[in-house]
């Protein structure tokens, strides 16, 4: 499903949108309460049987969050598989719901970012 | 969704004559799922062009840039500190996508790398066909799912004209008449007598820059 243009991952690219973005992705991670509130409002949840890798928070959490723990050194395989939870089980329709107020789609663009910034992204040809 | 197809090499290339620093700016959206302008497609023509003025002996220096959606002012912000660097933008997106860009990046010269061509459904990988344009006149309802603004030559609300030959066109025997067609479904479904009920003509709307806010919405945008 993805393209694999480079052999391995330039954390530089990572690490400079992880810096721009510290403050957002920082209080969206202390924020989260992991109430599960917003996997309600998300129809792709809803309409496939509930898996939890659907839920809008695991998404932002399982990305953004994991490459900010990591100080974006994270394999090849590991941005792969954030991959496919920012482009195959997200559509960006920005209707997810945080009591909290995080903007979680902003979160998931931020995953989506770095990802495109190591050439993965989602083929539609594929 | 929205159906796009590259701009011809040549023309893109008269465009960024001038300019020596180009971006060109993919989007995430409709344009990626229809192969004509995501990331994979920026990279293409990226090294297409690169190619073409190797060719010519020029020396420009042309990067590439994806952005989530170019019609959403919230994914265009990234693209601010990248826009300061370059002088001018090609953009990937749809119309509506390249004239945001502009608007937002207005001192910069920003070209179309692409013709957004219909709002269409995929046969298959890489094939498309219209199916609609927005008239903002639906009437897919009498005419039984066929769209006589699409499909009729004439775009015809009231149809057909004196011009059907069977179930022919006269713009082309290859060309079947939208309206033959509709007749057919109608009859197959026995309400034939909507194709008799008149349809005023289109307020050209799209004439005019059309604003949509659906309902539920309108109490934040207008007052009282």
């Amino acid at each position: 499903m993805k393209h694999k243009i480079k052999l391995e991952i330039d954390t530089a690219p990572i690490k400079s949108i992880l810096n721009q973005n510290k403050k957002q992705i920082k209080l969206g991670l202390s924020m989260c309460a992991h109430c599960a509130l917003c996997a309600e409002s998300c129809f792709l949840y809803i309409s496939n049987d509930r898996d939890p890798e659907y839920m809008p928070a695991y998404k932002f959490i399982n990305t953004i969050g994991r490459l900010y723990k990591k100080k974006g050194k994270v394999s090849k395989e590991a941005l792969e598989k954030m991959g496919e939870l920012v482009f195959d089980k997200c559509v960006l329709c920005t209707r997810c719901y945080c009591p909290f107020g995080i903007d979680i789609p902003s979160l998931i663009t931020l995953g989506r970012r770095i990802c495109r910034s190591q050439g993965v992204f989602r083929e539609y040809d594929k | 969704m929205i159906k796009a197809k590259l701009k011809p090499l040549d023309e893109i290339l008269g465009y960024i004559e001038p300019y020596e620093k180009i971006l060109i700016l993919g989007c995430g959206g409709c344009v990626s799922v229809c192969l004509a302008g995501g990331q994979k497609e920026v990279r293409l023509l990226q090294s297409e062009l690169a190619s073409k003025l190797d060719q010519k002996k020029e020396v420009k220096q042309i990067s590439g840039y994806t952005v989530e959606r170019q019609c959403n002012q919230q994914y265009m912000k990234e693209l601010d500190e990248i826009a300061q660097n370059v002088d001018c933008m090609l953009s990937m997106a749809c119309g509506a996508g390249i004239q945001l860009l502009a608007e937002r990046h207005h001192k910069h010269p920003v070209f179309p790398a692409v013709n957004t061509v219909a709002i269409g459904v995929d046969l298959d990988v890489g094939i498309y066909e219209e199916r609609c344009r927005a008239c903002g006149e639906c009437v897919l309802a009498y005419t039984a799912g066929i769209c006589p603004v699409t499909r009729c030559a004439k775009g015809l609300f009231n149809g057909p004209c004196g011009g059907t030959s069977g179930d022919r066109c006269e713009v082309s025997p290859d060309v079947m008449c939208a309206w033959h067609e509709i007749y057919v479904r109608l009859k197959a479904q026995n309400r034939l007598e909507d194709i008799l009920k008149f349809q005023p003509p289109m307020e050209w709307k799209n004439q005019v820059k059309r604003t949509i806010v659906q309902a539920g919405y309108a109490h934040r945008y207008f007052k009282k």
